[in-house]
């Protein structure tokens, strides 16, 4: 599934957006760990279909899926 | 304000800093309303931070526009429900790159009377720079730069 990232986790990916075929939360937060050198140390939110989810949720791969580092508006 | 217009997903965002020239217009915009007692207006403007010895010369805005504007939504709502007597609400955010000392966050209510309109603004603020997913890099005078996050 098309992963998005934004600020400072895109910054560090190289990339706006990665590709992968995650089956879970916890599965894509392992997976971004391994892909995304420094991901680990950061604080950073996944938002599945536009909301901030907490805790592990099951992923069917039709959701829109973000990576999100800490806010900074206004 | 109708049921309809209150639903409505407007979009904030605008490329680059927001004119005073468009603070003054909106402010003008207002004058048929004869309903409306007190404008309430925040802005808010990028500042020239120190960090490590060198000075914040701009911030590079950029934001998940469609969860941004969802939540804009909702607060929108919420706002309007907290505060029925506000007439109307008004909210800009910049995107791209802005200058330190240029406009970047317009939050303008309008209501009866000023309690509501200055309680309103408040919390809007508020609950921007909590919810929405903006991100802005802070560009420094050496051309490094750092994620601004908000506290």
């Amino acid at each position: 599934m098309k992963v998005l990232l934004f600020g400072l986790i895109a910054e560090k990916a190289g990339s706006d957006h990665m590709e992968i075929p995650a089956t879970s939360t916890a599965d894509l937060d392992r997976q971004l760990q391994d892909r995304i050198r420094g991901l680990k140390g950061l604080s950073y939110s996944i938002a599945i279909d536009r909301t901030i989810v907490h805790g592990d949720r099951a992923l069917s791969g039709s959701e829109e899926i973000a990576v999100l580092p800490p806010f900074a508006g206004g | 304000m109708s049921e309809a217009k209150k639903h409505k997903v407007k979009d904030i965002f605008v490329e680059g800093a927001i004119d005073p020239t468009f603070v003054s217009e909106s402010i003008a915009k207002h004058a048929t309303r004869m309903d409306i007692g007190a404008h309430e207006i925040f802005l808010g403007q990028v500042r020239a931070d120190a960090i490590e010895g060198r000075a914040v010369v701009a911030i590079e805005y950029t934001a998940y526009r469609e969860m941004a504007l969802e939540r804009m939504t909702d607060i929108r709502e919420e706002a309007f429900t907290r505060w029925p007597e506000m007439t109307c609400l008004h909210v800009h955010h910049s995107l791209g790159s802005i200058a330190a000392g240029q406009l970047c966050f317009m939050v303008f209510a309008s209501a009866a009377h000023r309690k509501q309109a200055r309680e309103a603004v408040a919390w809007v603020v508020d609950s921007v720079k909590e919810q929405l997913p903006i991100f802005g890099k802070e560009i420094l005078s050496d051309n490094d730069h750092v994620w601004k996050r908000n506290a």
